[in-house]
């Protein structure tokens, strides 16, 4: 071949590279002309079909059980029920059919081919199966309520129950209460304008859920800061309506690609601590947060409690190996309508973290389809060092210790004034706000710098007439810790008790704090 | 020889709120179009073609400007990029994979079945 000019010599272009292996009939049947090319490897349309199953089932089974099985297979026998996590995208879609497929209607073409423990013949592996869908469009202005939708979507799914939410739940106290949450007498709200996140009491009429939501996005700092709190509130809400249905497993349907976008987004916002839990997590409630356990609504049903009243939702992601274009195969070619979801964007946002991440994996997907593979791959084989002190408030993942160190060795800070006016200053400090309690101390590494990592223009929030509010409530969860243990303090001692608090401390006072350590270099 | 192609087409995921909310359409393309300068060999003209410029049997890069220039409504973006589908959208050609047919390259035939399934949903 030459490198000569196209137009006058058709052989001078370079071959197109073929994006598959060897011939174009199916690698696994060897039979049937292909159908589909999944990362260089051509499938039919059976085989592929059957390699979703398959897929999915060596995801999900090794799972169920709350031990990992031994040297022998044992039955499938899951500690409570199952709850579906469903969005309405593609991965929900395509994981929803499967699990009622597998588990619920027991199409026989999704059965192993020989007899085997898992054989329909035997009682169902999940008691029950129950949909839950969180409605997130009152946290962007202007988008559509698919609530109906995906409400008529899941009819066509017969014995499954079907629990709607609303991301303003978050912030409902008479939703937490109904799930089993321990109630509190009042509200602490946290002033996220300022970075120390200075927490106070709210006055005991608060506003409703939806200003609550509202208020908490417009104080967020960055358009990354909305999506990934609109996502972790999202998985919360899940987990505990887990712990109320009775579920020991929540399954999400999470692809392969999206996997490899929200581990890569993760890192990039400072969760790598979480990295693990990204694929695959084992979640418990903080016992002080919830009533006796054995008060939660639907806890006897289904549910075996290992220890007394500890119960403990695992987070499993079956189309973890499953990539986008594959089901969206499955999807078209088993005739699975998806109802779809919706960007969140607002008036003036730039894209967050996740968006720009979302958009580099999907096109690296489709020139090199193998590299979202290896980086799934090789997240797994990551293991984060360092200590976990307690669970983080906010996001209920386990905390590192000794964030705030990091943060504050690392961090430019404002100097304190000049040496002339320095009295003045420390006579001001001192007399400063008494010292005040504040959240930074219970959050992990990622929701603090969610929550105080700065853009240096400020940025358009989704609901600018709520804007700035002084002081915003914070999500049930975290409001049931924290009013635990403020109560806490003046009762018997408890590992939650301290509230930790910070001042600033003028530049002399520091000075005569330190001096002692201070080496001699100046004559 | 026919001197255009009739194709049914069907969009997917999504995309079918790009093209009046449509799932299904037929349409109809020209068996020959202009070829692009450099990218593929000149066929031999049929007879009585006035037009000098040489001409490619239309393939499906061509059916995807075509698309653009007839059928969507809004938001070219979503469905054509840099030339071809945007990244996250599924082709098959009959059933299969476009990537096994040549993708931009595949010369359609009369009666094919065109599907553009988006993986994105919006999202």
């Amino acid at each position: 071949m030459s490198c000569g000019n196209p137009v006058a010599d058709a052989n001078a272009l370079m071959q197109r590279r073929k994006k598959y292996d060897k011939t174009n009939s199916c690698v696994k049947c060897k039979v049937t002309q292909g159908n589909l090319v999944i990362r260089h490897a051509v499938y039919c349309k059976d085989c592929f079909l059957h390699l979703v199953v398959h897929k999915f089932r060596r995801a999900l089974e090794p799972t169920v059980n709350p031990k990992p099985d031994g040297p022998r297979r044992t039955a499938l026998k899951p500690a409570g029920n199952l709850l579906v996590g469903f969005s309405g995208g593609l991965g929900s879609s395509v994981l929803l059919d499967l699990v009622h497929r597998c588990y619920v209607a027991l199409d026989k073409s999704t059965m192993p081919s020989d007899g085997g423990r898992d054989h329909p013949r035997h009682e169902r592996v999940w008691k029950k199966v129950t949909i839950c869908y969180v409605e997130v469009c009152d946290a962007f202005p202007g988008m559509r309520d698919r609530t109906e939708e995906i409400t008529q979507h899941v009819k066509r799914y017969d014995d499954l129950e079907f629990v709607p939410l609303r991301i303003q739940d978050a912030f409902d106290r008479s939703w937490w209460e109904k799930i089993g949450g321990k109630s509190f007498p009042s509200e602490i709200g946290a002033s996220l304008a300022d970075e120390a996140l200075f927490l106070q009491s709210l006055p005991s009429t608060s506003a409703d859920p939806l200003t609550s939501l509202r208020a908490y996005l417009s104080s967020l700092p960055t358009p990354t800061a909305v999506t990934a709190s609109i996502q972790t509130l999202t998985r919360l809400l899940l987990l505990h309506t887990a712990l109320q249905t009775g579920s020991s497993h929540l399954v999400l349907g999470t692809s392969l690609t999206s996997l490899a976008v929200s581990l890569i987004s993760g890192v990039a916002q400072g969760a790598g601590f979480n990295i693990r839990e990204e694929t695959q997590e084992e979640w418990t409630p903080e016992p002080e947060t919830l009533m006796g356990l054995d008060h939660a609504p639907d806890a006897s049903e289904g549910s075996k409690t290992g220890k007394k009243g500890k119960r403990t939702v695992r987070v499993v992601r079956p189309l973890r190996d499953v990539g986008m274009k594959e089901c969206a195969a499955w999807a078209w070619w088993s005739g699975v309508p998806v109802v779809g979801k919706e960007k969140w964007v607002w008036a003036g946002a730039k894209p967050g973290i996740a968006t720009l991440t979302k958009d580099f994996i999907v096109g690296l997907e489709k020139d090199y389809p193998s590299t979202v593979s290896t980086i799934v791959r090789t997240c797994s084989k990551l293991a984060p060092k360092g200590e976990v002190s307690g669970k983080c408030i906010l996001c209920g993942r386990p905390a590192q210790r000794g964030v705030q160190e990091w943060k504050a060795r690392i961090s430019i800070r404002d100097r304190p004034p000049a040496p002339g006016s320095t009295e003045d200053a420390t006579a001001k400090t001192a007399d400063a706000e008494p010292l005040q309690p504040s959240l930074t101390p219970y959050l992990c590494y990622s929701c603090h710098t969610t929550l105080t990592s700065k853009s240096a223009r400020p940025l358009p929030s989704p609901w600018p007439a709520s804007a700035q509010a002084p002081l915003v409530s914070l999500p049930v969860w975290t409001e049931a810790r924290l009013s635990s243990a403020i109560r806490d303090v003046d009762g018997a001692e408890h590992v939650h008790a301290e509230i930790m608090q910070t001042r600033q401390v003028g530049q002399d006072e520091m000075k005569g704090i330190v001096d002692e350590f201070l080496l001699d270099d100046q004559e | 020889m026919s001197a255009t192609i009739s194709l049914k087409i069907e969009f997917g995921g999504g995309l079918e709120l790009l093209f009046s909310n449509q799932r299904s359409h037929h349409v109809t393309v020209p068996a020959f179009v202009p070829a692009s300068s450099g990218t593929a060999k000149a066929t031999a003209l049929p007879a009585g073609d006035e037009d000098g410029a040489p001409k490619r049997p239309v393939d499906l890069a061509y059916l995807i400007f075509w698309l653009r220039d007839n059928l969507l409504k809004e938001r070219e973006e979503l469905f054509i990029e840099n030339g071809t589908v945007r990244p996250g959208i599924l082709v098959l050609v009959n059933d299969a994979d476009w990537e096994l047919e040549g993708e931009g390259e595949y010369q359609l035939k009369d009666g094919d079945e065109i599907v553009f399934i988006s993986t994105l949903h919006g999202g």
